[in-house]
């Protein structure tokens, strides 16, 4: 049998029973639907977290006071034996490929100015803070390059904080207490917008040595440290270990490169997508044993038609094709309106949730329309195999 | 045609193509199972997550030092410091509340532990000998922190299980003194064994007096302030009362904020919740799947009965009485597709259970009743069209078979 009859007895046998193909269609197109729209949501999800999460810029490695590897406790403990110093964060400036250091010490604190009053987050940052998390001023100027012992009381505020304390008017060069001591304000910064329902605007950055006098502190919470574009957060991560190594004798604190956190994050995410499209999978599994019954009914209902084609001398392979061929081509056809409601349903979330960056990757819809073919083959073999090993007198004489 | 003709005409209808309906009843029991397994699986972690918030004690209110008018539990809770430290003399005022009945203060860090050459780094807390109580913790050798004063720092450490093992291994630990960070601490006590509970792990802590703590890492600063209400229903009176105190001895400035113990066990409930409820909705998408297939397969079955329905019609049967018949089938079908599904998902959720002992996986009754009611009500909507089909019927035609 050509090709030519073999798709043209497949069609035919499809389009006979209209209402049973695309019931059968439509089945498995709910299932791939189903499948590639919560990949879709869940890819989008990704894409979010991580621009959230890289908004910071990528090449930042983040020292904390602690060894790793300590258990039972909550994830940045405050105080420890052994504090890192302002010293150690200027120790780590002359590692070749590092391109700025922020030490950094935050807490909570009342901000009075223009008469009113707010509690705020307070951090204390070193100057190159602006450039380590590529953050900028609206207005002003960030902290200068003072003497990082005594650097002199002045403060810049974020967006939030500025318009609740100062509302439109002009804050710059105004005075404002921090807890109970007076700052100047020399710069309004950018508004950054908020990270896991965080606000991150409510704040104001004051010098390092200003913070740990105002928290009363002798060690800072972290350092943070920023390397040249293309240089292995690996090498730099092993730089700033040998140097705070031999200040502090051995090693009592903990390097996180951004790297490290967002392939985490981004294994977590993934994981997270695959197992909410298992979830749509569900969905699929039915459709296929839709179409193993669909199929099953064909070969019972078309005996005859198979009698006729052995007894013509059709050989057993070609009628397994055939069963097969017609399984396939309605797996492949559903999935592929499937394809098409689930990118128009994801494209419709994305427009619903302008935040969301709904996307589904090309990877995702190859995936999706190879699991229908499979599914086709998988499920129309029993039928397909049950019709090839039907006697050809005995089916002759069915009708 | 009378109920049980009814019933009997569809039964046979359906036992009659035993593969047929072996696989609708297949695709109805698989989206039934995975709605029911799915559910249990969220629910078991939702009860998992409020007994060990219960376990805690249920009429707790914890004190955080800073507060920020945005973000409430988001920002401060990370956050210890504060231009006005909550001390140890704070959480002693505490205890003078009226719904107050114990406090304990925490303080948190990290240091290197000691003995006999062998050394490591862990979480020392500093807290009082109410501790013990208000985490419901247990002592496996010796006694807990002395009753006494928040500024006492008596020299004594109570140790964690984990600590015990790889510090002393088989000697005897009780009576040592142990160096944390540059001090010596004589062990008094040793915690049972307790598994991980949220967030801490007491296997792996050592616990000081917090003046203890306070000289050894030379802050004043506490972490938190655990506040036991006498009762359930004192929470509120202690929680206002714990706000007043800690106002007034701040110079009436409202530096802290206060967590109640039902606060966040709501949250946790509530995510837990609309994530169960959520994977239910997306496993019930399989069964309108389901219901599709159970009405492919009724056309087909209308069809190839054409000439049994004309019979039926030229008999007298009334257009009514037909689309029973498939209605029937169609019911009895999604009803047997359901209870096989939950008896799959059930056998499923009891795997589950023996998997992981610790989670209880049992499917909701709301489930139960959602994910049969669901299969039933999609066979019996998708049965609604063919079964009208055979019934509008012309008799002459159906039986001509055209």
């Amino acid at each position: 049998m050509g090709w030519r009859d073999f798709l043209a007895m497949s069609t035919r046998a499809l389009v006979a029973h209209r209402m049973r193909s695309f019931l059968t269609l439509l089945g498995i197109a709910v299932g791939i639907a189903a499948v590639i729209l919560l990949t879709s949501i869940g890819e989008g999800i990704h894409q979010f977290v991580l621009t959230e999460f890289t908004q910071f810029g990528t090449n930042v490695v983040a020292v904390n006071p602690g060894s790793k590897g300590i258990k039972g406790g909550p994830p940045g403990l405050p105080n420890t034996a052994r504090p890192l110093t302002l010293e150690d964060a200027r120790a780590l400036e002359r590692i070749p490929g590092v391109t700025a250091v922020t030490p950094a010490v935050w807490g909570n604190a009342e901000v009075e100015g223009h008469g009113r009053v707010r509690r705020s987050t307070v951090y204390g940052v070193g100057p190159a803070m602006q450039q380590v998390f590529t953050m900028s001023v609206r207005s002003g100027r960030f902290l200068p390059a003072d003497n990082a012992e005594q650097p002199r009381a002045f403060a810049v505020l974020g967006s939030t904080l500025k318009r609740e304390l100062f509302g439109h008017g002009n804050a710059l060069g105004e005075r404002v207490r921090i807890g109970g001591e007076r700052f100047r304000v020399i710069g309004v910064m950018e508004s950054k917008g908020q990270l896991l329902g965080i606000d991150l605007d409510d704040t104001v950055y004051i010098p390092t040595a200003r913070g740990l006098a105002l928290f009363n502190r002798d060690g800072l919470l972290e350092i943070d440290v920023s390397y040249r574009e293309g240089t292995p957060a690996a090498a730099i991560a092993r730089a700033v270990e040998r140097v705070l190594d031999a200040r502090h004798g051995r090693k009592d604190f903990s390097t996180t490169t951004q790297e490290d956190m967002l392939e985490a994050l981004g294994n977590i995410l993934d994981i997270l997508t695959a197992a909410v499209g298992a979830l749509g999978g569900i969905s699929l599994l039915v459709g296929g044993v839709g179409i193993v019954t669909i199929m099953t009914i064909a070969v019972t209902e078309r005996t005859g038609e198979i009698g006729l084609l052995v007894a013509l001398g059709a050989r057993r392979q070609t009628i397994l094709g055939l069963f097969l061929g017609e399984a396939v081509a309605l797996a492949a056809l559903g999935g592929a309106c499937g394809l098409v409601i689930g990118i128009g349903l994801a494209q419709l979330v994305g427009l619903l949730v302008p935040d969301l960056p709904v996307h589904t990757p090309l990877k995702f819809v190859v995936l999706a329309e190879i699991t229908a073919v499979v599914i086709g083959l998988l499920a129309g073999v029993l039928p397909a195999r049950k019709a090839t090993t039907l006697d050809p007198v005995e089916a002759l004489r069915a009708e | 045609m009378r109920l049980t003709d009814t019933f009997a005409f569809a039964t046979r209808a359906a036992t009659g193509t035993p593969m047929r309906t072996a696989l609708m009843m297949l695709a109805m029991s698989i989206g039934v199972a995975a709605v029911v397994l799915l559910t249990a699986l969220g629910d078991g972690a939702r009860r998992y997550v409020v007994g060990q918030f219960n376990a805690l004690g249920s009429s707790l209110v914890i004190v955080l030092p800073g507060r920020t008018e945005t973000g409430g539990v988001g920002a401060s809770a990370f956050v210890t410091n504060a231009a006005r430290d909550l001390t140890a003399a704070d959480a002693a005022a505490v205890l003078r509340g009226a719904d107050v009945t114990r406090v304990a203060p925490l303080l948190l860090g990290n240091a290197d532990v000691a003995w006999g050459g062998k050394l490591r780094e862990t979480m020392i807390v500093g807290t009082s000998t109410h501790f013990l109580d208000i985490r419901k913790l247990e002592l496996a050798q010796g006694r807990f922190l002395p009753d006494e004063g928040f500024d006492r720092a008596t020299p004594v450490a109570v140790i964690g299980a984990e600590i015990r093992e790889q510090l002393f291994g088989s000697e005897r630990a009780l009576g040592q003194m142990l160096r944390v960070g540059d001090r010596r601490y004589r062990v008094i006590g040793v915690l049972a064994r307790s598994g991980s509970g949220l967030g801490m792990n007491s296997d792996e802590l050592v616990i000081i007096p917090v003046a203890s703590a306070q000289a050894l890492f030379n802050t004043a600063a506490l972490f938190r302030i655990f506040v036991e209400a006498r009762n359930r229903d004192a929470v509120p009176g202690a929680k206002a009362e714990t706000l007043s105190i800690l106002k007034a001895r701040h110079g009436g400035e409202e530096d802290v904020t206060l967590i109640t113990q039902d606060a966040v066990l709501g949250t946790f409930d509530r995510i837990l919740g609309a994530l169960t409820l959520g994977v239910a909705g997306i496993a019930a998408i399989s069964l309108a799947v389901a219901g599709i297939l159970v009405m492919n397969v009724m056309l087909v079955a209308v069809t190839q009965r054409t000439a049994e329905i004309g019979l039926l019609k030229a008999l007298g049967a009334t257009g009514p009485a037909i689309r029973r018949v498939f209605l029937a089938e169609a019911g009895l079908l999604s009803i047997a597709g359901a209870l096989c599904g939950l008896l799959l998902g059930h056998i499923g959720a009891w795997g589950l259970r023996q998997a992981f002992p610790e989670l209880p996986a049992y499917p909701p009754n709301w489930a139960i009743l959602a994910g049969v009611g669901t299969a039933i009500g999609t066979g019996l909507l998708f049965g609604i069209m063919p079964a009208r089909r055979a019934a509008e019927m012309d008799p002459v035609d159906a039986l001509a078979k055209r």
